[in-house]
């Protein structure tokens, strides 16, 4: 990733970077609820996967965008600032325990979210196929957001950084 | 971050400057990101008491005197005020 690029997502406004993390959050889900649609309609099956690929690519994205913003803060092995190792100081240690926290309340969430749904779903007298395809859907969701949540819960809660003097 | 953590104030940008040093200098000399500097003094970050100590004895003065849980009256004000009174 370029110098130029590198610095302009490690000073995204705030305001940005919820945007961004707004996004990567609801991009899998819709482009998973947009191929569940159009999966049993007469669409063409390559139709459908460039749909379902156009609709992930914002995830993708935002996912990039914001482990890169985290700049190696999340796991502390190779923090960056301005393209250059640093050591986490205080407040990046305190950040990253706040990240953590939000994070797995945000999980928490979805995750009772999405037994209750499925709860009321099933109680409601309907019944749920639970084949191959619908495990490894939410598997991706697993593999994909859990190792993510943590820099996007950074880039969410950061407040703009301060002007360089 | 909890409501107490807006509730320090503090001198870091008044003295920093008047010792002209920019915020990377004075991270340099503290060990911390220069990043860091900017949100202590924008009251965006606490530090910790290690640290706010650190900075006390790099600029020489009681740690009273760049951080305080009152707003901050300007130094010149705090220079020339009337001694109480009681002191006379």
């Amino acid at each position: 990733m370029n110098t130029t690029l590198s610095r302009e997502i490690e000073y995204l406004p705030q305001s940005r970077r919820r945007l961004l993390v707004a996004v990567a959050l609801a991009g899998y889900p819709v482009a998973v609820a947009a191929l569940a649609g159009l999966k049993h309609t007469s669409v063409n099956r390559w139709l459908i996967l460039a749909v379902f690929l156009l609709l992930l690519m914002p995830t993708l994205v935002t996912l990039a965008v914001g482990y890169r913003y985290a700049r190696g803060r999340i796991d502390g092995r190779c923090a960056r600032l301005d393209g250059r190792r640093v050591r986490l100081d205080e407040r990046d240690l305190a950040l990253r325990q706040q990240a953590y926290a939000l994070s797995h309340r945000v999980l928490t969430v979805i995750l009772i979210a999405a037994t209750a749904i499925t709860e009321i779903y099933l109680t409601s007298g309907n019944t749920l196929q639970l084949d191959a395809n619908t495990f490894w859907l939410a598997a991706m969701w697993v593999i994909v957001y859990l190792p993510a949540l943590p820099s996007l819960m950074l880039a969410w809660i950061e407040t703009d950084q301060p002007a360089d003097a | 971050m909890p409501d107490s953590q807006h509730s320090v104030h503090n001198r870091l940008a008044v003295l920093r400057t008047e010792r002209g040093l920019s915020r990377r200098q004075l991270a340099d000399k503290l060990g911390i990101n220069y990043q860091t500097i900017g949100y202590i003094e924008r009251g965006d970050y606490n530090p910790s008491l290690e640290l706010a100590l650190t900075i006390a004895e790099l600029f020489r003065l009681p740690i009273e005197a760049i951080f305080s849980l009152k707003p901050m009256t300007p130094l010149s004000e705090e220079i020339f005020r009337e001694p109480p009174e009681a002191t006379r």
